[in-house]
């Protein structure tokens, strides 16, 4: 091939360029690190919510399942930050709750995804051939279903409990992280770094572990960051529906549903939850692009 | 492969997936918790009734072969019986649906026209550029319902310039011939009842193409960079074209594909939230058909409509296909 | 374009038009970028002119900025991160300012433009009538400019898709673009680069005759000086922005005077090349651009470097007529001569055997479904090497040279025949792209280790020997903690290199791993290899293009044409009298200084479409009806037959080509 004379491409490797006399012997994530301020802030984020997920339900002022006063009090009376629901239950007690509902369901769904995904995906990718061929086609099939829609069928199947939801959604959710590894993995196979590898006597385990699986972390990262959002979203309307945790339980979108017809009266039973949802969402959809931008620098 | 090869290519794969999808059901179905011979008679009957009913309902035979009736039955167009309404679930729903397949449309073209507004104009190196991600991240991050609650305090609560409910509040709309409430009153000459109905369509609408727009949008915006960047749009420049042109022809042209493949994919999430949405306006379509056989576990009923949903996402999708091999001849199936 | 203290160009220029304005010049230029918070000092003060009908080869290497120039003239840099300062005028526009549509409409009327990949260059979604008739105005005008670059059924190739044509027919349709309404200027950003030798010949010739015939000037950037010196009239030589030396073609060739032209010069290999000794090459490397020195761009790696060189930035100067030097010394450097290189130790003959591939075949199958199509990548391939033997393995895109390698290495299963290894271990590679051949998340050491298995070694011991293995690639033990992306091309190739010799292998394969760097790193890979070779007695496959690599690595040359070896032997005897009519079209096509191109027709055929007889037979000037009928094959000649196994030439043709043919003789 070519001495390709892009500037771009010549500068960076330039600036990249190992110089014998300086501190290489820094290691390098370090100092990609340390570059990377976007990085430091999605972690920092995506920590923060967490945290906040896992503390909040301790520093609610009342129990989320019991009357604490008057019903319908507006947000900043009787004591209630956020007001109170239908029957005087602390709004921000419940949301707190919420919160931490909605934050932990996704992550487990996406954590489910990306176990089953990413290790289907890089199966497929890695055997390549038949073995490729017949889990993509199975990935394919479950890609081509309206995965939100049948969730709804199922959890109205199967009755309506946060569990039911977390397994209907994990059921149709891994399929796109099988696909985005399994990419991944077949573009870094396509690379001679693994024949290179193959060459210079790593096993078969080591070619997976140690050649191909690093490489697709970062997507597989990114992705899931981007994708909490989306499932938070998800969650809260199957939960809107009447399909999450029955009744008195204090789920963010059973809770904009069940006071739908008071919204006129009394606004923040409904909207406080929703703006939760939102707050949850926005962050980890920020967190996500930050990921993403940190990667594509380096 | 010749484009109509590819079509019957892509068309045959689609119903594939659409025979899972009836597997899918009839397996949901029979895990589903509620017993029909019970539902069918109510809380009161009595053992015998029970069986005799279930015998009737071939509930007793091998599950394959209640598996060929039930597909047999599908393809007559018999989904079964609600527990509910106690009506075939096929008629229900054909009385439901022309209102859901308005909304979806009107959504999706939204959807289009603003994602790639939004698409276009992200791209840009302007000012503006900056405030619109903002707006994007926000738009992706928003529940539908925050949206549909918000336009009802604001539009028709705070306002009052727009109804919060149903598809018309016209006494007698028009019945047909199409079903589609829009077309019937510009058929029948009631501009009257098309304004009306239009109104009534904004904000579900609205709240439906949001979510869909900004993922078209952040898609289009991705690509359309990526395509700014190739090698040919600089030859297209070379050649002396002009911008717009070189952006029409050259740039937008190759930049269309992944996000005519993300329309496709919105559309089931469209779908799923169009659920959501027809309960919070009480639209009458399948979705609130579905929303409200939810609490009482009416399987045959929320089966079908996602039967209904599921064959429209699936077509939608396999169309798409067909039109990006239209438009760009490289693309093998 | 008086006036200007030490400009370089000519107002008066030798072009065929004489005396008239020049038709595109940059005064001064400086051209900064702003790339991830830095500063790319990409040109730093160049002055040049174009007079019409002139072509003007602008050469540098990767990093100079000549591709930057020519984005320049053609008014295509970004303007937000881009910084523009001096002059640009274009057909007496005075363009440094210009605004958007004053580039566009001078774009349009006045110049054209060739770009490096044309697979990437055209519309993958536009019918290529459409693209050319965009510019030319109507289909009509499209049809006559695509006969006019040499495509010859035009009407039947407007509906094309790019996907659809050869590499060299997409470089035509480029090039009917770039001269629709016959502009006065054509950029032409390394054209014939992506191309395949003989299609490269082709090319550089039409664009030789469109010059003549449409009289409009050209800039033809380039990294190689051979190629240059096939279609300019003068030459430019570009180094770490600046412009170093400016002459007329053969005055440069012949009488280079900037210790870098020279150097570039000398270590360019030829047909012509000495191979007994170490090929010239400069050390070091070009400049970094974000931190420019402060005095002569070259003085890091110049031989003659004194004080001066340091502080200031050298003006040009013009030692004599049309001849521009940009050196503090240019007045006491008129000669360098070469220093003198100790020739390589003299060896024992290798004998033994090192691999044994006998009746290799592979086949692919592409596509899908009905269109599913078998390509016959090795069409039956015998080959020996010997231990200590370096073998080049010759030929063009198609040729099957890549999947013999990888089929030899045990990368993929050949179909029949058979590989024998008679030395224990595993054979190692080199890739062509050296970046991408390393794992990019793990350290060199690790990479290295990796050689050394499960041997038992202690970490000490391991450590020692990949500070062995990186010593004898000439590399300081520090890279050890290095990560592939942090080094640069030339280290990152030494670093594959250290690798495939951490342990000694029986046979080193090699594929193009100098063909993606620089002339003067090129040269010092191949010296790398020709060193490690003798000193551990390794046998070497070396896949290349160009015969003159080949020509200095090797003992012996086989030349692949289609999935077959239609001759191999001793590599002087090849090249120097080269039976088959193929293997004279690539001598013919190699792109020398003073040698005339003869460019042989046709593009290398299709491994999707075997023809029945000789694959060569279609673009064979000298094919009969035998050649068509029936496939030659393989055979010992008899003027050759008697002498020891590996002086043996053979070739696959019906009709050799006679000696006294010379050199060239074959293609029309």
């Amino acid at each position: 091939m070519v001495p390709n004379d892009s500037l771009v491409a010549s500068a960076e490797s330039r600036f990249r360029r190992f110089d014998a006399d300086s501190s290489v012997t820094r290691p390098v994530w370090i100092m990609s690190l340390q570059k990377n301020r976007r990085a430091w802030c999605a972690g920092g984020l995506l920590m923060l919510l967490t945290g906040i997920a896992l503390v909040g339900p301790l520093l609610a002022p009342h129990n989320p399942l019991l009357p604490a006063g008057g019903p319908f009090m507006s947000p900043g009376h009787g004591g209630f930050l956020l007001g109170s629901d239908s029957i005087g239950r602390d709004e921000l007690s419940r949301v707190l709750f919420g919160v931490r509902t909605s934050w932990f369901s996704a992550l487990g769904v996406i954590a489910s995804g990306v176990v089953v995904g990413a290790t289907i995906g890089l199966v497929a990718g890695a055997s390549g051939g038949r073995i490729d061929e017949v889990l993509m086609r199975l990935t394919d099939a479950f890609l081509a279903l309206p995965g939100p829609v049948l969730a709804i069928a199922v959890v109205a199947a199967l009755g309506p409990s946060l569990t039911h939801t977390l397994v209907a959604v994990s059921v149709v959710w891994w399929p796109f992280y099988a696909r985005i590894v399994r990419g991944e993995v077949r573009a870094l196979a396509a690379r001679p770094h693994l024949e290179a590898a193959r060459l210079a006597g790593a096993t078969r385990l080591a070619l997976m572990a140690r050649h191909l699986l690093p490489g697709a972390v970062p997507a597989i990262v990114v992705t899931a960051s981007l994708d909490v959002g989306n499932l938070i979203l998800t969650l809260s309307g199957l939960s809107f529906l009447g399909l999450g945790a029955p009744a008195p339980a204090p789920e963010l979108g059973a809770m904009a549903a069940r006071n739908l017809p008071y919204l006129l009266q009394s606004w923040w039973v409904s909207v406080m939850p929703a703006l939760a949802i939102f707050i949850l969402a926005f962050a980890s959809n920020t967190a996500g692009d930050l990921l993403r931008d940190s990667f594509r620098d380096t | 492969m010749s484009p109509l090869a590819f079509a019957a290519r892509r068309v045959s794969a689609a119903i594939v997936i659409v025979l899972i999808l009836v597997a899918a059901m009839f397996t949901l179905q029979h895990l589903s918790r509620t017993d029909p011979a019970h539902a069918y008679l109510g809380a009161g009957a009595s053992t015998t009734a029970v069986a005799a009913e279930r015998v009737k309902l071939g509930l007793n035979q091998p599950v394959v072969t209640q598996f060929f009736h039930y597909v047999a039955n599908l393809a007559q167009g018999n989904l079964g019986v609600s527990y509910r309404t106690r009506n075939p679930v096929a008629t229900d729903i054909g009385e439901y649906l022309p209102a859901t397949v308005e909304l979806a449309f009107y959504a999706l073209v939204m959807a289009l026209a603003a994602g790639t507004l939004l698409g276009v104009a992200s791209a840009g190196k302007w000012r503006g550029a900056r405030v619109l991600k903002f707006v994007m991240v926000s738009g992706a991050s928003a529940p539908l319902f925050l949206l549909a609650l918000l336009g009802i305090l604001v539009f028709y609560g705070h306002l009052g310039i727009l109804p919060a409910t149903g598809r018309t509040s016209s006494v007698n709309p028009p019945t047909g011939p199409t079903g589609f409430l829009t077309i019937d009153a510009v058929l029948a000459g009631r501009f009257g009842v098309l304004l009306n109905a239009l109104r009534h369509l904004v904000m579900p609408a609205l709240s439906l193409a949001i979510g869909p727009a900004v993922s078209i949008g952040r898609v289009l915006r991705g690509s359309l960079m990526t395509v700014l960047r190739e090698d040919y749009v600089r030859t297209a420049r070379a050649k002396g074209l002009r911008e717009r042109r070189v952006l029409l022809s050259h740039a937008l042209r190759n930049s269309v594909g992944p996000a005519l493949s993300m329309t496709g994919l919105q559309f089931g999430l469209l779908l799923a939230g169009d659920v959501v949405v027809e309960q919070v306006f009480a639209w009458p379509g399948i979705g609130y058909y579905a929303a409200q056989s939810i609490p009482v576990g009416d399987f045959p009923a929320i089966g079908g409509v996602t039967l209904v949903l599921g064959v429209g996402y699936v077509a939608i999708n396999a169309l798409v296909d067909i039109f990006q091999r239209i438009a760009d001849p490289r693309i093998k199936l | 374009m008086t006036g200007m203290q030490g400009s370089i160009g000519l107002a008066d220029g030798p072009g065929p038009v004489g005396q008239v304005g020049p038709v595109a010049s940059v005064e001064d230029l400086r051209v900064t970028f702003r790339r991830g918070g830095r500063n790319v000092h990409a040109l730093r003060g160049v002055t040049l002119h174009i007079a019409p009908g002139e072509i003007v080869g602008l050469v540098g290497e990767s990093g100079s900025g000549k591709s930057v120039l020519g984005l320049s003239l053609l008014g295509l840099h970004p303007k937000a991160s881009t910084k523009i300062e001096g002059t640009v005028m274009v057909c007496g526009q005075e363009l440094t300012s210009g605004s958007a549509e004053e580039w566009r409409l001078v774009r349009r009327r006045y110049l054209g433009a060739v770009f490096q990949d044309p697979m990437t260059s055209l519309n993958p979604t536009m019918r290529i009538g459409r693209q050319v008739a965009e510019v030319a105005g109507n289909t009509d005008e499209a049809v006559r400019l695509l006969n006019a670059v040499g495509i010859a059924d035009a009407s039947a190739r407007l509906s094309s898709f790019p996907h659809e044509l050869s590499g060299g027919l997409r470089q035509r349709v480029m090039l009917a673009m770039a001269i629709a309404g016959t502009p006065r200027l054509v950029i032409a950003d390394e054209p014939t680069t992506a191309l395949d030798v003989t299609v490269q010949a082709q090319i550089l010739r039409l664009l030789r005759r469109l010059r003549d015939d449409l009289g409009m000037a050209m800039l033809f950037v380039t990294h190689d000086l051979g190629v240059a010196s096939q279609v300019a009239d003068r030459i430019a030589v570009l180094y770490g922005g600046r412009l170093m030396e400016v002459g007329e073609s053969a005055d440069i060739l012949e009488r280079a005077v900037h210790p870098y032209s020279n150097g570039l010069l000398r270590s360019r290999l030829t047909l012509l090349s000495g191979r007994d000794r170490p090929v010239v090459s400069l050390a070091g490397e070009p400049p970094d651009p974000t931190n420019p020195p402060e005095g002569c761009p070259f003085c890091a790696r110049c031989a003659f470097v004194e004080d001066l060189c340091r502080q200031s930035i050298p003006e040009p100067v013009e030692i004599r007529r049309h001849h521009q030097v940009a050196c503090a010394r240019a007045g006491s450097l008129t000669e360098i001569t070469d220093e003198a290189l100790a020739p390589w130790p003299q060896r024992a003959d290798p004998t033994g055997l090192a691999v044994l591939v006998h009746a290799v075949t592979k086949t692919f199958s592409v596509g899908r479904g009905r269109r599913r199509r078998p390509l016959h990548s090795l069409r039956g391939v015998d080959l020996e090497i010997a231990p200590g033997e370096v073998v080049a393995l010759v030929g063009e895109s198609g040729s099957g040279k890549s999947t013999l390698l990888r089929a030899i290495a045990g990368l993929l299963r050949v179909d029949s025949g058979s590989v024998e290894f008679g030395v224990p271990g595993d054979p190692q590679m080199v890739f062509q792209d050296a970046g991408a051949s390393l794992t990019p998340w793990l350290a060199v050491g690790a990479l290295i280790a990796e050689r050394f298995g499960s041997s038992g070694l202690s970490r000490a011991e391991r450590g020692q020997r990949v500070e062995h293995a990186l010593a004898s690639v000439g590399l300081p033990p520090e890279v050890r903690s290095a990560k592939p992306r942090q080094l640069s091309g030339g280290q990152r190739q030494r670093v594959a290199l250290a690798r495939a010799i951490a342990v000694v292998p029986p046979l080193l394969l090699c594929d193009e791993p100098t063909s993606a760097l620089d002339v003067s790193l090129a040269a010092t890979i191949l010296n790398l290899i020709g060193q490690l070779r003798r000193e551990l007695s390794m046998a070497v496959l070396f896949v290349t293009h160009d015969l003159a690599v080949a020509r200095i690595v090797a003992d012996r040359v086989a030349v692949m044409y289609l999935g077959r070896i239609v001759e191999i032997g001793p590599v002087d005897s090849v090249v120097g009298d080269p039976k088959h009519p193929y293997t004279a079209a690539l001598l013919a096509s190699v792109p020398d200084p003073g040698v005339e191109l003869k460019a042989v027709m046709g593009e290398p055929a299709s491994p999707l479409d075997i023809p029945i007889g000789c694959g060569f037979a279609s673009r064979c000037a000298s094919a009969d009806e035998l050649c068509h009928r029936s496939d030659p094959q393989l055979d010992a000649l008899s003027e050759s037959s008697d002498g020891p196994i590996r002086s043996i030439r053979r070739v696959a043709c019906f009709h050799p080509v006679r000696s006294d043919e010379a050199l060239g003789g074959g293609g029309g």
